[in-house]
């Protein structure tokens, strides 16, 4: 039974690691250069998950973030003639991050972390309960 | 082989496998749980209707057997893939309320079989001191 605390807590890892990507998808909705200042729109970035405790330990049961990779697709175009970051058309490349999807996916990815915590109590409950035999 | 009568004799072996089978079916939810966003991974489960039926089979076989002739170790659940639930696009048939609900179902069960198995035991060792403690 302690593997599925073990099990329990890769859950999590995964869960929190997922909602940290999804938080900065919604932080970076707007960004449209990158760190050293070049016009360059954020481009959104998923965390893809494995079925295995961690990528070293495949075969045991639990999940793990196997990549977190970029999104392909196309940036969203918007006239903007008066913006910095315009081309010459007055056209202002924003990123291909579309917020209904990631706050949907951040609820999806809380309340799964909501399930990982609630199977480790319902397991602490039945271990307890398999210790009072020979208490 | 005065206690290895004592002990097997009643429903202890039965609740034993079943506690087994709790034990074993919560891992197998609890994989479900922690795959819930995982693409491709399909959710596996133990049929308990399947578990009860050998069991009770066991059972029926034991009452006209002679004592200590059959045996309960033998008996487990077999994993397959859960077929409830649709089918997502990432190739999932994940089903959130229906993993809580089998979680919760087997941990009750799980609890009851232990309060029996205790029961039984506590009873056993009141008829060795010959005193209801």
């Amino acid at each position: 039974m302690f593997d599925v605390l073990d099990m329990g807590a890769s859950g999590l890892k995964a869960q929190r690691t997922r909602l940290d990507v999804i938080a900065q998808n919604i932080l970076n909705a707007d960004t449209t250069r990158s760190a050293d200042g070049k016009v360059e729109p954020y481009r959104r970035k998923f965390a893809t998950l494995v079925s295995g405790r961690s990528a070293g330990e495949p075969n045991k049961p639990g999940v793990h973030v196997g990549k977190v990779e970029s999104d392909k697709a196309p940036y969203v175009p918007k006239f903007e003639p008066g913006h910095p970051d315009a081309d010459k058309n007055g056209m202002v490349m924003y990123p291909n991050v579309d917020l209904s999807v990631e706050f949907v996916n951040a609820i999806e990815a809380s309340r799964a972390y909501e399930a990982n915590v609630n199977l480790m109590d319902v397991t602490k409950q039945m271990m307890s309960s398999t210790l009072r035999l020979i208490a | 082989m005065f206690i290895d009568r004592l002990i097997n004799q009643g429903n202890a072996p039965l609740l034993e496998q079943w506690m087994r089978f709790t034990e074993e079916r919560h891992r197998l939810i609890a994989q479900n749980v922690v795959n819930i966003s995982t693409p491709g991974y399909k959710p596996v489960d133990l049929d308990e209707g399947k578990f009860t039926a050998m069991l009770r089979d066991r059972a029926d076989a034991r009452r006209n057997a002679a004592p200590g002739r059959v045996r309960f170790d033998d008996i487990g659940g077999e994993a397959s893939n859960a077929e409830h639930g649709i089918l997502f696009h990432d190739g999932q048939n994940r089903s959130m309320e229906q993993l809580m609900t089998d979680q919760a179902k087997n941990a009750l069960m799980h609890n009851m079989v232990v309060e029996l198995l205790r029961r039984q035991f506590s009873s056993l060792e009141a008829a060795l001191k010959e005193r209801v403690s």
